[in-house]
């Protein structure tokens, strides 16, 4: 029998009609979500790390359960607002527009734990903290985002972003800026080699290297100098995006741009001092190119000590370096009791905050019906979206799912993904951040 | 994806944010005018002043222009239908904007006509 028990709804639908609400929220919503349970329990639930996902998942359990313990571990007391990175390396936004305090977005009634997790036991459902403490869970769901490995690119190291023409806008909101001045540094010598990269491994947000080579692309244009300017885009993987229509284009747009592609090369070492870069292929065999300006993407995985734990997966794709999630529930193939949602999972696409909007409330369904003991009734599709930035100015709005072989899977019937447009830029300078902290809250 | 009422007003909420001295400021402006043209006898359809007409449609029509600089982009990038559609209601925004303020100012400034 279910240790947990359903409480009645707060607002019932005679309320809502009463208020004059029901109409106008039921034509925008599935009636499940209007009239929501809570649900009353004792359960632990600790969730690890509050960024986006974490912190959707805070607001979104701690709206739907009563009595519930639930932890947020995380370190940070600023949160980042990471898709915007790529528009301040750029010179469109400024930084301090990504910051946001983490109290703003914290709901009442949680713990929140300034710290870092360093180890879970997963056998005995305990995390252990940096300073040794413990915290025992009925529920975990890991949120933790990735990890950056910056040191296995040989030479290569995250202080060096912004000199020496090297730039890397995942690092951190800093290194965005620093990115900037080291582009804003190569325009200013009129001319030179640029080499942007990607790794061999799975990355978050997709589509960023190509966006940086493409403002960074337009900026040159914009100067008059195009021809003073090669430009050379390396990429670990055999082709540029996983969706196929998106791959077609973007090779063509690259080779109608000059911009030569190399593929199945991944960036192994560099030599800050010489501007020499380092290119492995999948044979073993070595090139090396200089660069007046090198747009680094390191490898990522899991953080170390997710990878440490015996959560990671122990076959196939993953093996090693993500989280074991069913791709579809999110709840973990070993472990009942664990989620995972955001960068942090094994998953063929899905390193996007839009996949943690499409996910979070496939979590939320999914551990409450673990918690009544119920079968799993949500499943997530691989929604994802990237508003690629095309030029500085223009964009196309691609979202996409894992089913279906990458199906296109739009939001706005009436944007086109396949056409680059003045309005996705605009959706992407303006609206995504706002329904991005909406969905921090647990409201979209 | 669906968005919860609340989740509606989150999101506008937070777009507006960045701009709200500026919407306020223009509001204030728009409501001033207005209102002290009114406690004046000002009517919309009883005064006649074509200047204020031509001027709300020239700034109208230069924001097809100016309205995607304002944007970090160009005019040139606005191609698909829903481009057209956004820029050409935002235009005629901006036109009407420009008309309600003018209009009563020059009643104002010139008396009735
Ligand atoms: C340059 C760039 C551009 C991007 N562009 C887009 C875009 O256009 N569209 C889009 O949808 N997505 C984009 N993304 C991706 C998006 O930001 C991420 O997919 C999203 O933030 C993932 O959410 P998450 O919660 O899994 O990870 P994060 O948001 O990174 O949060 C992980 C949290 O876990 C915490 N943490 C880490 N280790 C520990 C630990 N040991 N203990 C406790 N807490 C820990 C961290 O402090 C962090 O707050 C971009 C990302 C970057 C870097």
């Amino acid at each position: 029998m279910s240790r947990f028990t359903l409480s009645p709804p707060s607002l019932g639908r005679r309320q809502l009609l009463k208020l004059g609400l029901g109409a106008s929220a039921a034509s925008l919503l599935p009636l499940s979500s209007v009239f929501a349970n809570t649900l009353s329990t004792k359960a632990r639930i600790v969730i690890l790390g509050g960024g986006a996902a974490g912190m959707s998942m805070a607001n979104r359990l701690a709206r739907r359960l009563s009595g519930a313990t639930i932890t947020v571990v995380e370190p940070r007391e600023l949160h980042h607002y990471q898709p915007g990175w790529t528009l301040v390396a750029s010179g469109v936004w400024e930084a301090e527009r990504t910051l946001q305090p983490n109290a703003k977005f914290r709901p009442a009634g949680i713990e929140w734990v300034q710290g870092q997790a360093a180890g879970i036991d997963a056998g005995q459902r305990r995390i252990t903290l940096a300073d040794s403490s413990t915290l025992d869970y009925d529920v975990l769901v890991v949120a933790t985002g990735l990890q950056l490995n910056y040191q296995l690119i040989d030479g290569m190291s995250p202080d060096l972003i912004g000199s020496n023409g090297i730039g890397s806008v995942y690092a951190s909101l800093d290194a965005a800026r620093r990115t900037r001045d080291a582009i804003d540094a190569w325009l200013a010598e009129g001319g030179g080699k640029g080499i942007f990269t990607s790794p061999q491994t799975a990355i978050k947000c997709a589509g960023a290297p190509i966006k940086m080579t493409f403002t960074t692309l337009s900026r040159i244009k914009a100067e008059g100098v195009r021809d003073h300017f090669n430009l050379d885009y390396f990429t670990g993987g055999g082709g540029m995006f996983s969706q196929p229509w998106i791959n077609d284009f973007l090779k063509q747009r690259f080779d109608r741009e000059n911009i030569t592609r190399h593929h199945s090369q991944y960036l192994s070492a560099i030599d800050a001092g010489a501007k020499q870069a380092q290119f492995t292929s999948k044979d073993g065999s070595t090139e090396v190119r200089d660069y007046d300006f090198i747009h680094v993407v390191p490898p990522m995985s899991a953080p170390d000590f997710v990878k440490d734990s015996d959560l990671i997966a122990q076959s196939g794709a993953f093996q090693g370096e993500w989280l074991d999630t069913d791709i579809h529930t999110l709840q973990h193939n070993r472990y009942p009791e664990v989620f995972g949602i955001g960068d942090v999972i094994g998953a063929p696409i899905n390193k996007t905050a839009a996949s943690v909007k499409a996910q979070a409330p496939v979590v939320e369904a999914n551990i409450l019906a673990y918690l009544q003991e119920k079968p799993l009734p949500a499943r997530h599709n691989g929604y994802t979206s990237c508003p690629l930035i095309t030029d500085i100015g223009k964009a196309m709005l691609v979202e996409f799912g894992y089913d279906n072989n990458m199906e296109f899977l739009p939001s706005f019937s009436f944007i086109d993904p396949k056409e680059e447009s003045w309005s996705a830029w605009v959706l992407k300078d303006y609206l995504l951040q706002p329904a991005y902290y909406a969905m921090l809250e647990g409201r979209v | 994806m669906t968005f919860s009422l609340a989740g509606i007003f989150s999101v506008l909420s937070n777009a507006i944010q960045p701009f709200l001295v500026l919407i306020l400021t223009i509001l204030a402006v728009l409501v001033a005018v207005q209102f002290t043209a009114r406690i004046r006898s000002y009517r919309t359809k009883a005064h006649q002043y074509m200047p204020a007409m031509i001027v709300a449609l020239l700034v109208g029509a230069s924001s097809v222009w100016w309205l995607p600089l304002l944007t970090h982009s160009q005019l040139a990038f606005v191609t698909t239908a829903i481009d057209w559609l956004a820029l050409i209601a935002a235009a005629l925004g901006v036109a009407l904007l420009v008309w309600l303020v003018l209009h009563p100012l020059s009643y104002l400034i010139r008396g009735p006509r």
